[in-house]
């Protein structure tokens, strides 16, 4: 199976198409146009609704589901487009915004209209210096055109959209700690429900929806639910971009339909290239950092939501990092908790404390050498006392790399204690807080 | 001159975005980080003043967020990704060679103030490890052996990088060609004005087919991430 069509990496090859009027020769802001003049936001919402399209943050819910929520007739409503990506393995939206910042704007503004909302902002992480300022050329660009501000091709729709920058935490991505830092507090996650749909930012009904799931959305009104669906699994319709990174010979973004096998990914020569010197896979971390990780055993398994759930793991964000056999698991399970304790806002005590002594534990027996039989229980006591009772998802994902190299790579865990007790006896010395 | 006298215009553009003035909080956090070069308690208590909120609600905000500096820091702020995959795509080396270039260590400044070294949590540039930020700028494919022509290059910059601020509000991306020189990013074209004024619904053009990326000799880095479509 190949590549059939590029959906939302479409026109990344034509020259200048983070210009409006080059966008616009390709028939870019046309479904916008469309959608405004003849159709109704409810029209918009159905076809979303139709086209299966679902969420491509990590938790693959159906958009037009999401849109449903909002209680009717009260307003004003928000839409938010979450550019917060900042999970490790995880790189396809800033150069989606940088490549081709009108797709997004465009499917931002057709979104809004959908959802009838007329303030939408855009929330990227602080990291995205550059690409911000692309967006914000593109948009000023689009108001100058006539396609944002007030009265829209005459419609009488008004729409404002504002690009936000956050300030370096990870946390932003959480839909409301999302919107808390939009209030200008820490990003620390909001109590659900109410869910945001119902009582989001300013209290208001909101909808937020990812990057890649909002540039998806002018393909679907401009060429059909048919047509959409015809890409995909009937169960995951349409294509993903997957960042792919790691020990691969071609590390980057491939746009691939949903379905196809984790083997082609990684080994066609047109996305991957195969792994770096010929070394044999070791891990595979299909979603980004908070994905269960697979082994070589699952590189047949086809690239959608369902089958990589049934493998036990998920296709979360579309960040596949693939690994060799010189990495070692303790060692890769450190450095993702290490990143999830960075990133730990602080709000609730499993999250804060467990990715705490995760990586206390962990930094001992992998940076020092000094490991103990009984570490291997404190780790899976710790996540275990974490795993179903953290406040929000991010201490939930912190659970995967531990107890993913506990179950797939025990041995590796074993063989750090004899070799500390061989070598130390069972001497373990003070670690200093840092 | 303080903040808003310096920056009247902007603030108030700033604060016509949103409903609430507390929004406002992180661009004015930015925008007062790069007037000061880093954000004094004075600083702090002015963006407090400008939007009317208790002093204690900003500064739980800059200790909130890493890119905020509550203390001063260098012309340059190096911050080098360290998560995986990039730790094992040489993110361990370029930082061992920063730390030697620069004989400082992590969360050090050098002692001319011309630059402090950080590792910090992804970047979400995987594909271009080992990467990067100096003021929020990207330098994709940084291998060790381009650190010093890397800070020679930070080091002529430097007067810019002062007038820019290190919140990124200018930034600008750049890496490294394979021949090992470090080259900006071209952003976009130079902006043109629209072309179809007055032009109601252009007709649609079918985009041509997506190019697929080039097969590769699969040679290790960095050549081979060059291909990527991206």
């Amino acid at each position: 199976m190949g590549l059939t069509e590029h959906i939302v990496m479409r026109e990344l090859d034509i020259p200048d198409i983070s210009d409006f009027a080059v966008y616009r020769r390709h028939g870019g802001w046309e479904a916008y146009r469309y959608a405004l003049t003849e159709k109704t936001p409810a029209d918009i919402v159905q076809m979303v609704k139709d086209s299966g399209l679902r969420g491509r943050g990590g938790a693959g819910f159906p958009t037009g589901v999401k849109w449903g929520f909002l209680p009717k007739g009260v307003y004003p409503r928000y839409l938010l487009c979450n550019c917060d990506e900042s999970e490790p393995g995880t790189f396809n939206n800033h150069q989606i915004i940088d490549k081709n910042p009108h797709q997004l704007i465009e499917g931002v503004a057709l979104s809004a209209y959908a959802i009838e909302a007329n303030v939408a902002y855009i929330y990227m992480r602080g990291e995205f210096a550059a690409a911000a300022r692309t967006l914000e050329r593109a948009i000023a660009q689009a108001y100058e055109a006539g396609f944002l501000g007030k009265n829209i091709l005459g419609t009488g729709f008004d729409l404002d959209i504002y690009v936000h920058r956050g300030a370096g935490a990870y946390i932003c991505g959480e839909e409301t700690a999302l919107m808390e830092s939009l209030e200008g507090k820490i990003g620390q996650p909001r109590l659900k429900p109410p869910f945001p749909a119902v009582a989001g930012l300013y209290g208001k009904p909101t909808i937020i929806n990812n990057v890649e799931t909002l540039a998806n959305v002018p393909r679907i009104v401009e060429k059909g639910v048919a047509w959409y669906r015809s890409h995909g699994t009937e169960k995951s319709p349409g294509t993903k971009c997957f960042s792919l990174s790691g020990h691969v010979n071609r590390p980057g973004n491939y746009e691939l339909p949903f379905g196809v096998p984790l083997r082609e990914l990684i080994e066609s020569p047109e996305y991957g290239g195969g792994m770096k010197g010929g070394r044999p896979v070791k891990i595979i971390i299909p979603g980004g950092a908070s994905a269960p990780w697979l082994t070589a055993d699952h590189l047949d398994i086809p690239l959608d939501y369902e089958s990589l759930a049934a493998a036990g793991s998920m296709l979360g964000s579309g960040g596949v990092i693939v690994l060799n056999d010189t990495v070692s698991a303790p060692y890769v399970a450190y450095k993702m908790d290490e990143f999830f304790k960075h990133e730990s806002c602080g709000k609730c005590t499993p999250c804060r404390e467990g990715t705490h002594w995760l990586v206390r534990t962990l930094h001992r027996m992998v940076e020092e050498g000094h490991a103990t039989a009984a570490d291997i229980d404190t780790l899976h006591s710790i996540y275990r006392q974490m795993a179903g009772n953290c406040f929000c998802l991010l201490g939930e994902s912190a659970v995967m790399p531990i107890k993913s190299a506990l179950q797939l790579f025990p041995h590796e865990f074993e063989a750090l204690v004899k070799r500390s007790s061989s070598r130390n006896g069972h001497q373990i010395p003070l670690i200093v807080r840092h | 001159m303080t903040l808003l006298d310096i920056h009247q215009a902007e603030i108030e553009t700033i604060l016509a975005r949103y409903a609430s003035k507390r929004s406002a909080v992180l661009p004015l956090l930015y925008l007062a980080q790069d007037t000061y070069g880093y954000l004094t308690d004075e600083a702090i208590r002015e963006v407090a003043t400008i939007l009317d909120l208790p002093p204690t609600d900003v500064f739980e905000v800059v200790g909130f967020y890493t890119l905020f500096y509550n203390r001063p820091v260098g012309t340059w702020v190096l911050q080098v990704c360290d998560d995986v995959p990039c730790c094992f795509c040489g993110a361990e080396e370029l930082i061992a060679a920063l730390k030697h270039s620069l004989g400082i260590n992590e969360e050090e400044t050098t002692p001319d103030g011309m630059f402090t070294l950080q590792r910090v949590k992804c970047l979400a540039a995987c594909d271009r490890a080992p990467v990067l930020q100096a003021n929020l700028d990207y330098v994709y494919d940084v291998t060790p052996d381009r650190v010093d022509t890397l800070l020679n290059n930070l080091r002529e910059r430097a007067a810019e990088a002062r007038k820019r601020g290190v919140s990124g509000r200018f930034a600008e991306d750049y890496e490294f060609t394979r021949d090992g020189r470090l080259v900006q990013i071209e952003r976009f074209s130079p902006y043109r004005p629209r072309e179809f004024a007055g032009e109601a619904s252009p007709p649609p053009v079918t985009p041509p087919p997506a190019v697929a990326p080039e097969a590769d000799s699969g040679i290790d880095r960095p050549e081979t991430r060059k291909a990527s479509p991206l």
